[in-house]
């Protein structure tokens, strides 16, 4: 993509100039649109976010295409200024809004006069700078403008004073913009300008945009990634170097015609960074280079080609689709899905790898080496797995999409004394309807979960899922075996989910426990054989899957439990005090049986009737009186 | 061109928006008809979808093994199908069929096609949405459940639909302006005005952050919303004897003259009575929310009396009558299930299960069937319908009828021996029991019949 050498060198001033307008506009989005704007609006959003999002994103495409149609050459200079004046304008009304629908509007605006400030800009600046050097300049401009975003001094500064910072840039930006004046040829005839090859550019830089929003999404919003990431002076300082380094060597392979290597190479770092940083305890100190590298490398094409081409629709469908749409859909699938799934990685790369490829034939190397590169990392260790209540919330969606809402509720009612004591203890209202949405459900084909994780271990849960009916024979609950396959992160985040439940509440379902009291008569009338039969019963049922037909402790799922269950007949009872009467005996296994071992897999039976609870207790009482306990 | 200068005369020769007309020309007649026949076809399908799935689910609770041969097809991703396909397919569906029918200029060349078309997109959406929910994307919002992708999916059908209904109204305006400013042709301008909100509220509430306001003392619906939800079908319902065009009686008995004005100054007074109430979450054991619920008691002899005054089909009473004994049968429980100790007692069981059914298999299933009926065209109110839809009409009035009510009997017999199954000992349920076993397989029977039904009505409606 080489210009005609003929061509006029660019002036000086216009170059410097072009370099501070490419500079003040990535440092506006990076700082303030895509940072500040969003942290300045968290106080006021209540939940809200994905409304300002979509809002900066509506504005956004608007303001590209609206720029797109009212493109002038002759107007070049006055409509960057405009533009730049246009951003300062809605960062410092973002700055003073205090209510929702102020910032509702100043959201709007930044994405109108961003998105009209980028496709002007960049439709212009070939006339400015000429074809030769036009990679370097813009890799200049781009790679001072994250230099400088992270200085640690602007990179750990509050909301507000980014605002500030970034109102400063646009205002520079404004005054540079005077000295743009047009020398060469405003437009590039190429073959990667003519329909339908910049198409294939636009879904290219679609699959860039979209990996990196999701990316950055889930280190941004996971601790102990974006401690690794973006932590200390000397990170900081090191990814300002990458970012400049990298974008310049992108300009210069830009002007040398190496467009799609540079995507290329971009993604295969993307992506290699993305999955090494999702491995927590593998992660090594120089993963933050690729990273930034990579996005160094195709922020200065994002720049770089619509220049070139400085054919304004061009440059409108690229931000529009690749910037604004890649943005939206990789914050959307970071918000719902908490993780970057492999299925995703894969789809991208094969996106990215066909247009490329598509574009010219020699490129398809170029594609089939970063799908190998995606799909290697696929094999290893897919997911972007972020902290714990990530995989939380990524459970929650399992829940969700399993349906399980529609067999267990969600919610205890105060008045009801019965689902404090099976399920409780009772939260306060608020605390029921905290979840996005609520998951309180109307039926209770199964017990109520929302105080689950204080009744039933992980381990019980993982394999109940699993095998239901083998843990709980007569449920009729499907088994989730499915969702515990290898490589499929579900299973485990379900449980994750079902553990956080309650969680808290610990405490107060013990002392709940203690204090329970059976609704049955305190002693059996002799020789009752309906009560011995009902707790021989129930204990085949329900115990001896783990403790086993003959209560030794060796039931068909004892081999798959972590701590063995105790034989109940030889051994001494680890949960039982000593000293106490045979009616305490009966109370205290009438309440291990009800409520079971915290932190076990012993759980609790709380549905159960008083009656079969205590004809359980005395049933497995009579099992170690009938045996020989060895100590 | 030709097609303007269709639209043209069309319109010239429609100076006001027509009320549906029994006695119509040929062209007209064939167009309604066609239109009639489109909505039975989509709503009977999804009838029988929403019911074959609903079997299934029976079927994988009273054999719950069944479940691990279809994983990852597990009755949870089901329970969306059968409850969206019942609510956005079998209800709404006869709806969008008076609606087309009010507002599609039947002279118009292609009517039926534009209705059709407003009727695909909106069974498209729902298909996709089915397969949504069964691919694992749900908002965890019963009958809200529209995420992600598929969120817009309902609105733009809807936003399809207006733009039919908005065309047509549009076509048929009358040829002067002063007479756009009166009567129906601006009551039609507001009715569509108002639709439009629709699809924008209807998005906005599918939202993960927007939920509704809710009884603390049981998790569920408060008693203005149970109110509201009511009145908004009664006042839905009341409209459906103007709209669908049923002549008055000419009797001159009192309550035949009157009943239709009781009902709607019962209305206006009840939505009065709404707007008063506390919309927070006000628990059911607050007096305000039990007596205004109260209120819907009223509402059983009000809709007896509505709906006598006017002139129905011979084909439609049966369904009619069937229609009001759920619906007498519903406010009197509804209140019932509301009050405290009974709530208590139901909520969470398949109790409430047997109410929604009789309100989804029983009192709308009757309504619609009367909707449908009487969006056949015929030449004579008091005639059996003439035209494409008669053999639907006539199976409506024998072995459907039957055999649905059957169904209907034996499902509802099965969740309330469900309910005392549960209420006596709820280890029972989860845990699984004789009797338990009994009423699911029961209930599944009683789907059988159902899903029978529905199939006869598919075939029907499919019937040259």
């Amino acid at each position: 993509m080489t210009d005609a050498p003929q061509e006029e060198s660019p002036r000086r001033s216009a170059v410097a100039c072009a370099v501070v307008a490419i500079a003040a506009t990535y440092v506006y989005f990076l700082l303030f649109a895509e940072f500040a704007l969003v942290e300045l609006a968290l106080p006021l959003a209540e939940g809200r976010l994905r409304w300002l999002l979509g809002a900066l994103g509506v504005g956004g495409v608007t303001g590209s295409l609206l720029a797109a149609r009212s493109f002038r050459f002759e107007r070049y200079t006055r409509s960057v200024a405009h533009g730049f004046r246009a951003c300062g304008v809605a960062a410092v009304l973002a700055l003073l809004a205090k209510t929702w629908l102020l910032m509702m509007i100043a959201a709007l605006s930044v994405g109108l006069s961003l998105g009209w400030l980028t496709v002007i800009l960049v439709s212009g600046l070939r006339g400015v700078l000429g074809g030769r050097r036009l990679g370097l300049w813009a890799g200049i401009g781009t790679g001072s403008a994250y230099a400088f975003c992270n200085l640690p001094s602007v990179f750990n500064a509050s909301p507000a004073d980014q605002t500030v910072v970034a109102a400063v840039a646009v205002v520079i930006g404004a005054l540079a913009a005077n000295g743009l004046s047009l020398t060469a040829a405003p437009r590039a005839e190429h073959a990667d300008f003519q329909p339908p090859i910049p198409a294939c550019w636009v879904v290219a830089f679609l699959a860039l945009v979209w990996l990196d929003s999701a990316a950055f999404y889930i280190i941004q919003h996971t601790e102990p990634l974006r401690n690794a990431t973006w932590q200390g002076a000397w990170v900081l300082g090191g990814n300002a170097l990458t970012h400049l380094v990298a974008a310049v060597i992108a300009g210069i392979a830009i002007d040398r015609g190496f467009n799609a290597r540079v995507l290329g190479l971009a993604f295969a770092l993307l992506t290699g960074a993305a999955l090494w940083l999702g491995d927590g305890a593998a992660r090594t100190t120089g993963v933050e280079v690729l990273y930034t590298a990579g996005v160094s490398l195709y922020s200065t094409a994002l720049v770089a080609y619509p220049a070139q081409g400085g054919r304004p629709r061009l440059s409108a469908a690229l931000f529009a689709v690749a910037g604004w749409g890649g943005s939206a859909l990789g914050i959307g699938l970071a918000q719902d899905l908490h993780h970057i799934p492999a299925w995703f990685c894969g789809a991208a790369g094969l996106a990215f790898a066909f247009a490329l490829g598509w574009r010219h034939r020699h490129l398809r190397r170029v594609g089939a080496a970063a799908l190998a590169v995606l799909l290697g990392g696929a094999l290893t260790d897919s997911d972007v797995q972020a902290n714990e209540e990530a995989v939380i919330a990524f459970g929650r969606q399992t829940y969700i999409a399993e349906g399980c809402l529609h067999c267990h509720s969600q919610y205890l009612r105060p008045s009801v004394a019965e689902d404090a004591t099976r399920w409780g203890p009772v939260p306060s209202l608020a605390a029921q309807l905290q979840g996005r949405p609520p998951l309180l459900g109307n039926r209770r084909l199964g017990p109520d979960l929302s105080q689950v994780g204080n009744r039933r271990s992980a381990e019980w849960n993982r394999l109940h899922l699993i095998e239901p009916r083998s843990v709980s024979p007569g449920s009729r609950m499907p088994s989730y075996a499915h969702l515990f396959a290898d490589g499929d992160p579900r299973g485990d985040a379900l449980v994750a989910y079902l553990a956080s439940l309650g969680r808290d509440s610990l405490a107060a379902r013990v002392a709940s426990a203690a204090a329970w009291m059976p609704h049955t008569p305190a002693q059996p009338r002799a020789g009752d054989q309906t009560e011995l039969t009902r707790g021989r019963s129930r204990f085949a049922q329900l115990c001896a899957p783990c403790h086993g037909d003959a209560a030794r402790g060796d039931g068909k799922l004892a081999a798959r439990l972590a701590q063995s269950p105790p034989d109940l007949v030889q051994r001494p009872w680890r949960h039982l005090p000593e000293g106490l009467t045979p009616q305490e005996r009966e109370l205290h296994l009438a309440r291990l049986i009800k409520f079971g071992v915290p932190g076990t897999a012993m759980a609790g039976r709380e549905y159960l009737p008083d009656e079969d609870v205590v004809s359980l207790a005395r049933f497995v009482a009579g099992l170690q009186a009938a045996g020989t306990p060895r100590s | 061109m030709q097609l303007l200068a269709e639209r043209s005369a069309a319109r010239s020769t429609v100076p006001t928006m027509p009320t549906p007309s029994f006695t119509v020309p040929s062209a007209e007649h064939t167009a309604l008809a066609a239109v009639s026949r489109s909505t039975s076809q989509h709503a009977f399908v999804w009838l029988a979808l929403a019911n074959a799935v609903g079997l299934l689910m029976a079927l994988l609770l009273a054999w719950p093994s069944l479940n691990d041969l279809l994983a990852p097809l597990s009755y949870g991703r089901w329970v969306s199908v059968h409850l969206n396909g019942h609510l956005y397919g079998w209800c709404t569906v006869p709806l969008i069929g008076v609606a087309l029918r009010v507002f599609l200029d039947p002279r118009h060349p292609h009517a039926a096609r534009h209705g059709n078309i407003g009727l695909a997109a909106w069974s498209l959406a729902l298909a996709a949405g089915s397969v949504s929910w069964l691919a694992g994307h749900s908002s965890g919002k019963l009958f809200m459940e529209w995420s992600g992708w598929m969120r817009p999916a309902l609105p733009a059908a809807m936003l399809v639909l207006w733009t039919v209904l908005a065309a047509h109204t549009w076509w048929r305006r009358p040829s002067r302006v002063s007479d756009v400013l009166t009567g129906r042709a601006l009551l039609a301008a507001s009715v569509l005005a108002a639709l439009l909100v629709v699809p924008v509220v209807f998005f906005w509430a599918a939202g993960a952050t927007v939920y509704p306001a809710v009884n603390p003392d049981s998790g569920g619906a408060t008693g203005a919303a149970l109110l509201g939800s009511t009145l908004g079908i009664l006042t839905l319902y009341g409209a459906l004897p103007v709209v669908l065009g049923r002549p008055r009686h000419a009797g001159t008995g009192w309550t035949r003259a009157y009943g239709p004005r009781l009902y709607v100054a019962a209305l206006v007074a009840s939505w009065l009575l709404y707007s008063g109430l506390n919309h927070g979450a006000v628990s059911h054991h607050r007096l305000a929310p039990q007596a205004a619920l109260g209120t819907l008691l009223a509402w059983v002899p009000l809709t007896w009396l509505h709906f006598r005054a006017y002139v129905w089909p011979a084909a439609t009473r049966r369904w009619l009558l069937s229609a009001f004994a759920c619906w007498a049968l519903l406010v009197i429980d509804g209140w019932l299930t509301f009050l405290p100790g009974f709530s208590e007692t139901l909520k969470f069981t398949h109790g409430l299960v047997a109410h929604a059914h009789l309100a989804m298999a029983g009192f709308i299933t009757a309504v619609n069937h009367v909707i449908l009926q009487c969006l056949t065209p015929s030449t004579d109110p008091e005639d059996p319908p003439i035209g494409p839809s008669t053999a639907v009409a006539s199976s409506m009035a024998t072995p459907g009828f039957v055999l649905w009510h059957v169904g209907l009997v034996l499902h509802f017999v099965a969740l309330i021996g469900l309910f005392t199954v549960e209420r006596s000992d709820v280890s029972a349920l989860f845990l699984g029991s004789a009797a338990a076993e009994g009423w699911l397989w029961l209930r599944a029977a009683g789907g059988g019949v159902l899903l029978a039904a529905s199939v006869i009505w598919v075939r029907n409606a499919f019937r040259p």
